[in-house]
């Protein structure tokens, strides 16, 4: 549970516009979460359906053209400072500074967020730890592997114990061993009483690690709901005997056919 | 003022695991010192020429050597590399006032100004240079030209907020080498064509070049010195007025 007894996520008809020399672009069109405190909560929709904008919005990233916002209570828009005290962040693509060592990237985080050099130093080598990147914790980032760039980006968003874990699509062009890796941080640092909150387009990610999920498509939300929940509909109101998949369900929440998604969306496949 | 030391010492780190960069950012400036000082030494002989204060044209080039040397920082580069890879975003997460974390590469700027500065002067001294106004001289000659690059390092860094581009960011760079040349750098400002010197008067680099060649061929004459202090000064606030101001409106 969050300290204020809320939701750890909350978002209240949030809508984003660009401006550009293409005119006006509505990337998110009002869309209304409640992620609660301790889940693992999975954000799902096609490429460039507004799951990296809501997220960055959520994450104080992105200003919010209107609606509201709020992580563990606190206001995103109103005090982002006190927000991203309380909130991880892992986006899209590892963001990591690639001429620093994995251990001095880390404690200077951890001296970012406040801690004094010899906490930050001790919190360093536990996140190493955790992730499993102690060898190469005194060597250059620029060559690390892919997996290793994530663990550690994940161990960087963990530095300061936050209480919500914003992960934007974490396991996005690693090789199965290296998901399965990540998977298990996850399910360790959310047992440890951690929000999680997951975009992701692997529908099996979902499935898998996920207590509740929300599709997002052209902008709005179009499912929420457990993953056994959100089946069951489908079936019930499909009246076939066969438990459909959550990919069936993505498929009929987004109106892609399988043929469609194919195409569209690489990780949907028949 | 901690995040902004603790992200000033991250690029000291980057900067000393590449040794040969700073190399380089000399190596230019310094070969337009002889190339220009050999052009037209003959045409300025010491002994004849009035404004040399009895040193070599090399003394004279000097400063044109320390601005060109501080305007070749990384810390746009470097930014830009963090905005494309992702780095920034995760910087923007944290709480720390935005000013950290666009001052702490200038602080790094700041520093490997001080170096550069002083390897430069330190090198032109066995050429026959003489700073003509002693060792604080030679402290406020290294201290000015730091204070450029790091102007300078907020300009190009501004262009890298706004723009998001390594290309336009270094295309943003060109724009000094006009500045540079519109400026006293082959002779006085007195001696020059009408047009150029209207040129010159309005711009704000003829006031630090001019500093530091009173700094090296004078003794100390505040009258010069305190005018290019003034405009990095001057400048230094509205770059870093304006580069606090894009990135707490960065989308």
């Amino acid at each position: 549970m969050s300290d204020n007894g809320g939701p750890a996520v909350l978002a209240e008809g949030l809508v984003k516009h660009f401006t550009g020399r293409e005119g006006d672009v509505e990337a998110v069109r009002g869309v209304d979460l409640e992620v609660r405190a301790g889940e693992i909560f999975g954000f799902l929709g096609p490429n460039g359906a507004g799951k990296s904008t809501t997220v960055r919005m959520l994450t104080t990233l992105l200003t919010i053209t209107s609606g509201r916002a709020s992580v563990v209570g606190i206001d995103v828009a109103r005090d982002p400072d006190q927000a991203r005290h309380r909130i991880g962040v892992a986006l899209q693509e590892a963001g990591l500074d690639p001429r620093q060592t994995g251990r001095e990237l880390l404690v200077l985080h951890g001296r970012l967020f406040g801690l004094d050099a010899a906490r930050a130093a001790e919190r360093a080598q536990e996140l190493l730890s955790l992730v499993e990147l102690d060898d190469a914790a005194d060597r250059v980032i620029k060559g690390y592997s892919g997996g290793m760039q994530r663990r550690l980006d994940l161990a960087a968003a963990l530095v300061h114990e936050p209480e919500v874990l914003f992960l934007d699509e974490p396991t996005t062009g690693l090789d199965p061993a290296s998901r399965l890796t990540i998977w298990e941080e996850l399910r360790r640092i959310n047992g440890q009483g951690t929000t999680v909150f997951l975009t992701t387009q692997y529908l099996e990610e979902a499935d898998q690690l996920c207590d509740r999920i929300a599709i997002i498509d052209r902008g709005r939300i179009v499912r929420q709901g457990t993953p056994e929940q959100l089946k069951a509909d489908l079936r019930e109101r499909r009246g076939d005997d066969d438990q459909p998949t959550l990919d069936d369900v993505f498929l009929d929440a987004t109106g892609r056919t399988r043929e469609r998604a194919a195409g569209e969306v690489q990780e949907v496949s028949a | 003022m901690s995040a902004t030391i603790a992200l000033g010492k991250r690029g000291l780190r980057e900067a000393l695991r590449q040794p040969d960069a700073l190399f380089m950012t000399m190596f230019i400036p310094l070969f337009f010192l002889v190339v220009n000082t050999g052009q037209a030494a003959e045409i300025f002989p010491s002994e004849s020429t009035d404004f040399l204060k009895g040193q070599g044209y090399a003394a004279f080039q000097l400063p044109i050597t320390l601005l060109l040397a501080a305007s070749f920082g990384m810390a746009a580069l470097f930014l830009v590399e963090e905005i494309e890879g992702g780095y920034f975003d995760k910087l923007r997460a944290i709480p720390v006032p935005r000013y950290a974390i666009v001052l702490g590469r200038l602080v790094t700027e700041g520093a490997k100004g001080i170096v550069l500065a002083t390897v430069i002067v330190l090198l032109a001294l066995p050429f026959g240079i003489t700073i003509a106004s002693g060792p604080l001289g030679f402290v406020l000659i290294v201290l000015l030209s730091a204070l450029w690059g790091v102007v300078y390092a907020g300009f190009m860094q501004l262009i890298a907020l706004k723009t998001r581009s390594a290309a336009a960011t270094n295309s943003g760079g060109l724009i000094f080498f006009p500045l540079l040349f519109l400026t006293p750098n082959f002779v006085p400002r007195d001696l020059l064509t009408e047009p150029m010197e209207v040129a010159a008067t309005v711009n704000p680099v003829t006031y630090l070049m001019e500093a530091l060649r009173s700094l090296i061929l004078d003794d100390l004459d505040w009258g010069k010195i305190l005018p290019g202090f003034g405009v990095v000064l001057a400048l230094g606030v509205v770059m870093l007025f304006l580069n606090v101001r894009t990135i707490r409106n960065y989308d």
